[in-house]
C-alpha cells in the first residue's frame, strides 16, 4: 500500500509503540522500533529509513539531540516529532533543529497517518524533482538540491530540507505567482492550521541567503495580495 | 538557560545592592564625621539658645544600625527569593513531568480506541490492545492516587492504620506482594538477616514505600534487577537496608532526591518517566512512622542503598503515643460516623 517505506519509530512508551507499530504495519509500512535515543541513532547509522517518528523525552539522548544528529548526516530525512510536550518553545526548537513536522500527544490516528503520508509524498516529489535537475544556478548562486549545499556570492551554506523544498517549488514555477496557500498545500502538503506567517519566514530566509540586497529583492518578489514569484532572469 | 539567567540576574542584583548599601554606609560615616563640627557651629549660630545635652554618638550609631538592619532585611528577602525561585523551578519540572505522565497513557488509550474503531483487528490483537489500555488506565490511576496521597500526607489527613507486626514476617509478606505486582522472578529480591522485634506499621503505607523503592530500582537499572534487603537492630531501632544494582546516584544528588518534585536528569539516565513525588512520599510515610530514611551510593553503576530506620514497638509507643492516640480516636470517630450513616 505504501510501497514498503521503512519507518524508524523512536518511542520509549511501550504501550504506545505497540499500537503505532500495528497501525503503521497495517498501512503497509515497515516499522523498526527504538526504545531510546541511543538505540535510535545506532539504528539510523546502520540501516536505511524513509522517515523517522521521534519522541522528545527519551532516555539517554533526547529527541532534539537525535534530530540534530540525524540532520547532520541526512539533510533530507523526513522527521516527524510526536511528543507530549506541546508548548510553542518545544515546537519551535524541534522545527529549528530540522524536524519537518510536529504533532502533540494525544493525537488522532488518522491525522498522524495523513501527515506521514504527506511527508513521504513530499520526499518522493523532492527526490524526483531534484534528480531531474540536481544543480540549479541563478545570479551568483548555485544550489545542489541533492546535498542541499549552496554557493552564494560570498559564502557557502547548507539549506534545510524545508527551505530546499520551498525553493524547488518556486523554481519549478518560475515566473508564475505562487500563493501562500499553494505553498502550504504543495510544499507542506497539509497542515491547514499552519500559519501563513511560516511561509513568509521561509521567504525571508531565502532572500537573506540569495538576494544581493534582501530589502529590495530581485529573485523572490512579493506580489501584493497574491503571494510570491521567483524570477531568475 | 532562562532559569540560569534569572538566577544570575538575582545574584547580581543582590551583590550590587549590597555594595550600594556598603557604599552608602561608608558615605554616611564619612559625612557624619566630617560635618559634625560644621553642624555644631552652624547650630550654635542659628539657635544659640538651644543647648543640646544628649549623647552625640546616638544619631551616628542609630544611622549605622538602620543601614545594617536594611542590609540584613535585604539579605532575608534575597534568601526567600532564592527559595521561591527554586520552588518555581521544581514546580515547572513537576508540571512538565506530570504533563508527560498524563498525556502518554492517554495517547495510548486514544490510539487503541481509534484503532479498534477504524479498522478490523484480529481477536488476539484485540485482547492485547485491551490489556495495554488497562495497563495505561492503571498507570493513570496510580498517578492520580500518588498526587492525592501526597496532598493528604502533607495536610496530615491520612489516618494510618497502625498495627503491631513482627518485622521478619512483615517484610516477607510485603516482598511477596512486590514480586507479584512487578512480575519479578522470586530470587530478584533477597531478604538477608533476621531481627527479633516488632514494629508498629501501617502495612498499606509501607507497601507504597517498598513499591516506590522497587519501581525506582527497575526504572534506574539497565541490568535485570537484584535487590537485597538487609535487616538488623540498632539500639531501639530496626534498620532496613534496601540495596539495588541500578545505575547509582551521584553523591551531589543524594541530599536532593527526597525533595518534592526533584528529578535527576542526565545522559546516563535510562528512564525519563516519573513525577518527582515517589521518594518524597516515601520520606513522608517513614517520617509518619517515627522513622527516617537516607540514601547512599558507591557511585555510577554501583547501585544505591536506601536505609530505613524505624523505632521498635516500645520506643515507637513512647515517641508517638500522643499522636497515635489522636489517630485512633479519629479512626473510631470515622467508623462511628460511617456506622451512623
Amino acid at each position: 500500500m505504501n510501497g514498503g517505506n521503512k519507518i524508524l519509530l523512536v518511542e520509549d512508551e511501550e504501550t504506545l509503540a505497540v499500537g503505532l507499530e500495528f497501525n503503521l504495519t497495517e498501512e503497509g509500512y515497515l516499522v523498526v522500533w527504538a526504545k531510546d535515543g541511543k538505540v535510535a541513532l545506532d539504528l539510523f547509522y546502520s540501516q536505511k529509513f524513509d522517515l523517522i517518528i521521534l519522541d522528545i523525552m527519551l532516555p539517554y539522548i533526547n529527541g532534539f539531540e537525535v534530530a540534530k544528529k540525524v540532520r547532520e548526516k541526512s539533510p533530507q530525512m523526513p522527521i516527524l516529532i510526536l511528543s507530549a510536550r506541546s508548548g510553542v518553545e518545544d515546537r519551535v526548537k524541534g522545527l529549528e533543529l530540522g524536524a519537518d513536522d510536529y504533532l502533540a500527544k494525544p493525537f488522532h490516528l488518522q491525522e498522524l497517518l495523513l501527515r506521514i503520508n504527506g511527508m513521504l509524498k513530499r520526499k518522493m516529489w523532492y527526490k524526483n524533482a531534484a534528480s531531474v535537475q540536481p544543480v540549479y544556478s541563478f545570479g551568483d548562486n548555485k544550489i545542489n538540491f541533492e546535498n542541499l549545499e549552496c554557493h552564494t556570492k560570498d559564502s557557502q551554506i547548507r539549506l534545510t530540507q524545508q527551505e530546499a523544498m520551498v525553493l524547488k517549488y518556486l523554481i519549478e514555477n518560475k515566473g508564475k505567482i505562487v500563493s501562500r496557500k499553494e505553498l502550504i498545500e504543495k510544499v507542506w502538503h497539509m497542515n491547514p492550521e499552519i500559519e501563513t506567517r511560516t511561509v513568509d519566514n521561509f521567504i525571508v530566509r531565502l532572500r537573506k541567503y540569495f538576494e544581493p540586497d534582501p530589502s529590495s529583492p530581485v529573485f523572490f518578489k512579493s506580489i501584493r495580495g497574491a503571494g510570491y514569484m521567483f524570477n531568475a532572469e | 538557560m532562562k532559569r540560569n539567567r534569572s538566577f544570575f540576574y538575582h545574584i547580581t542584583v543582590f551583590v550590587v545592592s549590597q555594595l550600594a548599601w556598603l557604599a552608602l554606609l561608608g558615605i554616611w560615616i564619612y559625612w557624619y564625621v566630617s560635618n559634625y563640627i560644621i553642624f555644631k557651629t552652624v547650630g550654635d549660630k542659628l539657635s544659640p539658645g538651644i543647648i543640646y545635652n544628649g549623647t552625640k554618638v546616638l544619631p551616628f550609631v542609630g544611622g549605622i544600625v538602620l543601614l545594617v538592619s536594611i542590609a540584613f532585611g535585604m539579605s532575608l528577602i534575597f534568601r526567600h527569593l532564592n527559595v521561591q525561585l527554586r520552588l518555581n523551578n521544581l514546580y515547572d519540572n513537576f508540571i512538565s513531568n506530570i504533563t508527560h505522565e498524563l498525556k502518554s497513557p492517554l495517547s495510548s488509550i486514544q490510539l487503541y480506541l481509534e484503532t479498534l474503531n477504524s479498522r478490523p483487528v484480529p481477536a488476539e490483537k484485540q485482547k492485547e490492545f485491551i490489556s495495554m489500555m488497562m495497563k495505561d488506565a492503571g498507570r493513570l490511576k496510580n498517578l492520580i492516587n500518588s498526587i492525592l496521597e501526597i496532598s493528604a500526607l502533607e495536610q496530615k489527613k491520612i489516618v494510618h492504620d497502625f498495627q503491631i507486626y513482627p518485622v521478619n514476617s512483615l517484610l516477607k509478606d510485603l516482598v511477596d506482594g512486590v514480586l507479584e505486582q512487578f512480575n519479578l522472578p522470586k530470587n530478584s529480591i533477597i531478604i538477608e538477616g533476621k531481627v527479633d522485634c516488632e514494629c508498629m506499621v501501617d502495612k498499606n503505607a509501607f507497601k507504597i514505600v517498598l513499591n516506590n523503592l522497587t519501581d525506582n530500582a527497575i526504572k534506574y537499572s539497565i541490568k535485570p534487577i537484584r535487590i537485597s534487603i538487609k535487616l538488623k537492630t540498632q539500639f531501639t531501632k530496626v534498620v532496613i537496608d534496601f540495596s539495588d544494582n541500578g545505575i547509582g546516584i551521584p553523591s551531589s544528588e543524594l541530599k536532593n532526591i527526597f525533595s518534592k518534585f526533584y528529578r535527576i536528569y542526565g545522559a546516563n539516565i535510562p528512564n525519563v518517566k516519573g513525577t518527582g513525588l515517589g521518594l518524597y512520599s516515601v520520606k513522608e510515610i517513614i517520617r509518619s512512622h517515627g522513622g527516617k530514611i537516607s540514601a547512599s551510593s558507591e557511585g555510577i553503576d554501583m547501585g544505591s542503598t536506601f536505609r530505613i530506620e524505624l523505632p521498635v514497638y516500645n520506643e515507637f509507643v513512647r515517641k508517638f503515643k500522643k499522636s497515635f492516640m489522636v489517630n485512633i480516636k479519629k479512626k473510631e470517630l470515622i467508623e462511628k460516623t460511617e456506622d451512623n450513616i
